[in-house]
């Protein structure tokens, strides 16, 4: 085995996810590697947290349709990750001896990779997930957590306490030394919620894994399984109280609203940010061009793009064409997607590679709008063909490509 | 078969008048097209030819090169066999001669040690005035299917420029294109049926290191009269027409015209029909916030607009605030432009700052240029 020194903190990313709530989203992409945001995608932000709080050895676990993800990480170059010793590995379940499995739970993934972990011999790992987005310094985590003599610390935030049934809620004293923890609870007894971010002291998550790993009935979760365990047997527990920007996307709704966070200036997420840059994979395109007849108002452009119509709070991913008298607002063109003459996009998630064609209407809302009501996101599906003239009612979610004339 | 092949790039032109863009600059990392610089282009051309053994010759100011350059990495070029090597001047221990070259020739023979020691049967070499999209491939395939020992890829048309400029080397050549004169525009002429060398020339190394050692001897020190035009009737030098569009940057207005023709659809087609590689930035998207009114312009990452852009390049992370007016100009990276500032036919250096109300106003024929770091 071929080692240098050791590393204090490795991190753990858990990317296996299907995150079958984006629907028609991920049907050929695992969750972290959506696009987000007019050129990232989900798992840049965990990863350049990673490189800007200086951990440079990362473990991806991948196993739901990885090879968009594979490709997309590679050798880790854009995020500084290709390191002589460390930088990002893939890690997908493997066959052990004559018998493999796949990753159980979140727990299995870790503990099926404990060989990878123990490589490093690190003296922390940070377990984090792949689709959140936040810009979070883990290292002043890190010395909360060796300030506190911690076994495990697990970052929360504080949300509306009518909103923390949602979540898994943190029960902490005022040491924040946390005393219960409760998954998705109908009272909730605290308004701290975690945030899927843990940092544990190695050789304690390494005896809890095993053990857990023993216990037939368990579902080789953290959430479910590592942590109460971990709070029954009297471990050091706390919490980390985190207050930026944080968001869950893994809901249609949450990835609309959170990439049109990124358009309001009242919300606290700022991506131009030179000392905490987020990093992601460039494609080789072009700076954007902007045509005789495009109106932009309040919206996120990226490079390849040509835009020559309308186009109004919304987030234009690279390579986007948008041709003239066409009207986009409020919706997200992932890459590559080409929206011709004449057609109305909004309140949509239109993924990669799609066509529209001409004169097309998406997420048609029939009903009168009532003040302050939500729109309906409609989505539609990657390298799609939508056909000239067609209807998409609002909060439809098309996988197929539309040929033929309907409503 | 392109592994044999080595690139040679002049990074600096002995005959341009940039004016305030090249003081601090060499002229192949001048920006150009919004976010690229103009060795982006040469370099892409050589790497979409599969070559990836290049040299870069440096003159002066080449500090702001190296640092755009890197390691090569951004351009596929930081290789184990072959990669990216910048050729600096230097002058040899006990000897009083400066770093500067007294010609292309005298720059050859000073870096000979290092091309010797490629392996590259063939040199393709290029310069850093005239940009165009060309593939090596072909170039390379006719030197060697018509027994040229020198080929001097020409133009007939400076497309898009009305006239050529100063200093162009025009190529005399017969119904075979084999060169047999070749002259030095020696006034900005009307471009009508004329053929423009466009500074592309291949030929094969072991010919370079006995030409160059040759003409070294007698104290000749100029590539283009030194050679080609002195050995054309004795060598088969053969010209080798490029039908893509040219970007020629040697003169402010040139530059211009350049960037401005990037404006032209066609013409952008033709030059990003292959990948241009270049340094990223990680920016994030371009911003365009309520009231800015952006046509027939070309932005770049990072950019945030408020206020008015048409026929414009910009180039990453521009600020344009509210009210202002920016027509026919060329914004480099960093600049800030405040509130109701108009800006027509000007070319912003990089992390200039306009402040607020200021008017700087030039023309076609005589664009304004404002210095690096300035704030007007």
């Amino acid at each position: 085995m071929i080692q240098t020194n050791s590393k204090e903190m490795i991190a753990m990313l858990l990317a296996g996810g299907q995150g079958s709530r984006l629907g028609v989203l991920t049907n050929n992409v695992a969750k972290p590697a959506v696009p987000f945001g007019g050129k990232y995608r989900i798992i840049d932000f965990p990863l350049s947290n990673c490189v800007n709080s200086g951990i440079d050895t990362i473990g991806v676990l991948t196993q739901y349709q990885p090879l968009e993800l594979n490709a997309y990480i590679g050798n880790g170059q854009p995020w500084d990750l290709d390191r002589l010793y460390g930088g990002v590995s893939i890690l997908p379940p493997y066959v052990k001896g004559s018998e493999g499995e796949w990753y159980k739970g979140t727990a299995n993934a870790i503990y099926q990779n404990i060989h990878f972990i123990e490589m490093y011999r690190p003296k922390y790992v940070l377990i984090l997930s792949g689709d959140h987005i936040y810009k979070m310094n883990y290292d002043l985590m890190l010395k909360h957590h060796k300030e506190k003599n911690a076994d495990c610390t697990i970052a929360v935030l504080k949300v509306p306490i009518e909103e923390a049934s949602r979540f898994g809620v943190m029960n902490a004293d005022d040491n924040l030394k946390i005393y219960e923890f409760e998954e998705k609870p109908k009272e909730p007894k605290s308004n701290l919620v975690s945030m899927g971010v843990y940092i544990f002291t190695w050789d304690k998550l390494k005896e809890f894994l095993i053990k857990d790993e023993g216990n037939k009935n368990s579902d080789n979760d953290f959430g479910k399984n590592i942590i109460p365990a971990m709070l029954e047997e009297g471990q050091n527990l706390y919490a980390y109280e985190y207050n930026g920007y944080w968001k869950d996307v893994g809901t249609v709704e949450s990835l609309w609203e959170a990439n049109m966070d990124l358009l309001n200036p009242n919300v606290p997420i700022e991506l131009n940010d030179p000392p905490w840059k987020i990093y992601s994979r460039n494609g080789i395109l072009p700076p954007q061009c902007i045509g005789e007849n495009a109106k932009l108002h309040n919206s996120s452009i990226s490079e390849g793009c040509k835009i020559d119509g309308e186009v109004e709070n919304s987030i234009i991913f690279p390579g986007v064409i948008i041709e003239k008298d066409v009207i986009v607002s409020n919706s997200i063109i992932m890459p590559s997607t080409i929206i011709e003459s004449g057609s109305l996009i909004e309140y949509s998630i239109i993924a990669s590679n799609v066509v529209i064609e001409k004169n097309s209407q998406i997420g048609l809302n029939k009903k009168p709008i009532l003040n302050n009501e939500k729109r309906e996101i409609t989505v539609i599906g990657q390298e799609l063909i939508i056909t000239e003239g067609t209807i998409v009612p609002a909060g439809v979610m098309v996988d197929k490509s539309i040929l033929e004339k309907g409503a | 078969m392109m592994s044999n092949v080595l690139g040679l790039i002049f990074s600096y032109s002995e005959r341009e008048n940039l004016r305030e863009m090249t003081k601090t600059r060499t002229l192949a990392s001048l920006p150009f097209g919004g976010k690229y610089r103009i060795i982006d282009f040469i370099l892409s051309n050589y790497v979409n030819s599969a070559i990836y053994d290049i040299f870069i010759l440096t003159r002066n100011n080449y500090h702001s090169l190296v640092d755009h350059l890197g390691s090569g990495k951004e351009w596929d070029l930081t290789r184990k066999r072959g990669g990216l090597r910048i050729l600096s001047p230097f002058s040899n221990p006990g000897s009083n001669e400066t770093g500067v070259y007294k010609g292309t020739i005298e720059a050859l023979s000073r870096n000979m040690h290092s091309i010797r020691r490629s392996m590259a049967e063939y040199i393709v070499i290029s310069g850093s005035s005239i940009l165009c999209q060309m593939n090596f491939q072909d170039i390379l395939k006719s030197h060697i299917e018509r027994n040229a020992d020198i080929t001097v890829a020409y133009t007939r048309a400076m497309n898009g420029c009305n006239i050529i400029p100063q200093g162009v080397n025009l190529l005399k050549m017969d119904e075979d294109e084999r060169i047999h004169d070749l002259i030095i525009n020696n006034d900005d002429i009307n471009a009508q049926d004329v053929t423009c060398d466009i500074g592309v020339i291949v030929l094969k190394k072991s010919l370079l290191e006995s030409l160059v050692a040759d003409a070294m001897s007698y104290g000749r020190y100029d590539f283009y009269r030194d050679i080609i035009q002195r050995l054309s009737s004795t060598l088969n030098i053969l010209g080798y027409e490029c039908k893509n569009h040219i970007f020629e940057i040697s003169s402010v207005t040139g530059y211009m015209q350049a960037n401005m023709n990037l404006l032209n659809e066609d013409v952008r087609k033709n030059a990003f029909v292959q990948p241009i590689y270049t340094k990223v930035k990680d920016s994030v998207p371009a911003i365009y916030l309520e009231g800015c009114h952006v046509k027939n312009s070309i932005i770049s990452d990072g950019c945030k607009i408020e206020g008015s852009v048409e026929n414009s390049i910009l180039s990453r992370g521009v600020k344009i605030g509210k009210g202002a007016i920016v027509k026919n100009s060329i914004i480099m990276q960093n600049a800030e432009i405040m509130k109701t500032v108009i800006l027509d036919h000007v070319i912003l250096d990089k992390d200039v700052m306009v402040r607020e109300n200021r008017h700087i106003t030039g023309h076609d024929t005589y664009p304004v240029v404002i210095e690096k770091f300035s704030i007007v």
